[in-house]
């Protein structure tokens, strides 16, 4: 079962309106920070889209988890798409916090940072997932395959965090974390960044996933 | 739990014997080792200070030398058809994984008991250290919990030889950080190396729980 093209493209058409009005709240809207000026703009793509590829790796978790439950071919499109989506928001983050790195600490990389190496490694991780999928042999065995990397790769990003932090970070704590830390105007803004981006991804699962579907009934037509 | 221990000693037996019939691992593990350490000496420059480096070429041909190593555990198997054989016994999955990941890791402290002393040759590091050895055991079976996991998926697609080490050596991060910290306590640097070594008994636990529990599903055919 897909889901529908016209609910699909309904939902794209909002999300395209909602990233209008997140771009024309970052440009013209958030103050500018005091210390970092406006390169710290670049954190209402980079924190949406780190919290949009976790969010998309815990789908993979899951998919793997219920496809290892009882098999079901759905479970494993989703986890399938979800992984892809989320490697190309792993990179977004990456790319995004490489720009942000340069001015605020003179550099692009940090290579002994837990937050930047958990991230390299999750980028690494999901990038041989999709490596897998395509030279195992499509079907029970790649699905089942899969569904182990994706969980026992969940299971490691936080002991990599971990175990980084356990050496050293100067990464910025989350700044949201602490109440009335961020001014409100900042706040809505990254609320409908956030918003629009989390759309996004799921859009485009949503679009992955159908496409596979109808891919593997297209190959299922053909065969009989 | 008693059969368990039971398939996993005697697969582990059955590896061990076969490797120790044809000698083939173990005489080209230790000329890798080796060939790494002359590699890393001339390519670094060893002139201003030779144990500085080591931890880091130690780590370089650990995690290489285990990639060959747990990568043929599987891959013998496989171009023998013997895989099939051995999971038409009634034996569990996981028993079985787990004597062939003992195996492997046997292997690979084999081959670091080569690559200490040759270490301390070329780069005059202490060769007799408990720490470190410690350290390199503890690693040695994590890694091979997790690589024999990978090594059983690779096996089973094409271009294996591809494919383990794109997905072994990013799940390794955990033991190369800690254990890398954990050796260079134990050659020289300064640091607190009870801490290290707690840290890698838990990542050991984990690891090894989570791939007998995933072996099931990737051995099932």
């Amino acid at each position: 079962m897909a889901p529908r093209a016209d609910l699909l493209r309904l939902a794209a058409v909002a999300d395209a309106l909602l990233l209008l009005l997140a771009t024309g709240l970052v440009v013209f809207y958030a103050p500018a920070d005091a210390v970092q000026g406006v390169v710290q703009k670049i954190f209402y793509l980079h924190v949406p889209a780190a919290i949009a590829a976790y969010m998309a790796f815990a789908v993979v978790l899951v998919g793997g988890l219920v496809y290892l439950w009882n098999e079901s071919p759905a479970a494993d499109r989703l986890a399938r798409a979800a992984a892809e989506v989320g490697l190309v928001l792993t990179t977004v983050t990456l790319v995004m916090g490489s720009i942000w790195a340069k001015p605020i600490w003179g550099t692009y990389w940090v290579p002994w940072d837990a937050r930047l190496v958990s991230t390299l490694v999750l980028w690494l991780i999901y990038a041989g997932y999709l490596l897998m999928r395509r030279i195992a042999t499509p079907g029970r065995q790649a699905a089942r395959f899969g569904a182990v990397v994706g969980i026992v790769g969940f299971i490691d990003v936080p002991i990599v965090h971990f175990s980084v932090t356990w050496w050293r970070t100067i990464h910025p704590p989350i700044e949201t974390a602490a109440p009335g830390a961020l001014p409100p105007a900042m706040l809505l803004t990254f609320a409908i960044s956030s918003l629009a981006v989390l759309l996004l991804a799921a859009v485009l699962i949503g679009y992955r996933y159908r496409l596979e579907a109808l891919r593997e009934r297209l190959a299922a037509a053909l065969d009989r | 739990m008693r059969a368990y221990l039971r398939v996993a000693g005697a697969v582990a037996r059955k590896d061990l014997r076969t490797e120790l019939r044809s000698r083939e691992m173990l005489p080209a593990l230790g000329q890798f080792v080796v060939l790494a350490l002359l590699i890393a000496n001339f390519g670094f420059d060893v002139g201003t200070g030779g144990s500085r480096i080591a931890p880091g070429v130690l780590w370089l041909t650990i995690t290489f030398a285990g990639l060959l190593a747990f990568g043929r555990t599987f891959a013998a198997e496989r171009d023998q058809a013997s895989l099939e054989a051995l999971l038409l016994t009634p034996a569990s999955r996981a028993a079985i994984f787990a004597g062939k990941a003992l195996a492997a890791a046997a292997v690979l402290a084999a081959c670091e008991v080569v690559l200490v002393p040759a270490l301390g040759v070329f780069f005059g590091t202490p060769v007799l250290s408990l720490p470190l050895a410690a350290a390199l055991v503890m690693v040695t079976i994590g890694m091979a919990g997790l690589g024999c996991l990978f090594a059983a998926i690779a096996a089973q697609t094409r271009a294996r030889d591809l494919l383990l080490p794109v997905l072994s050596l990013p799940l390794w991060v955990p033991f190369v950080v800690v254990g890398g910290r954990a050796v260079q306590v134990a050659l020289g640097g300064g640091g607190e190396l009870n801490g290290a070594l707690a840290l890698l008994l838990d990542f050991d636990i984990l690891f090894v729980v989570v791939a007998s529990l995933a072996a099931k599903f990737v051995l099932d055919d």
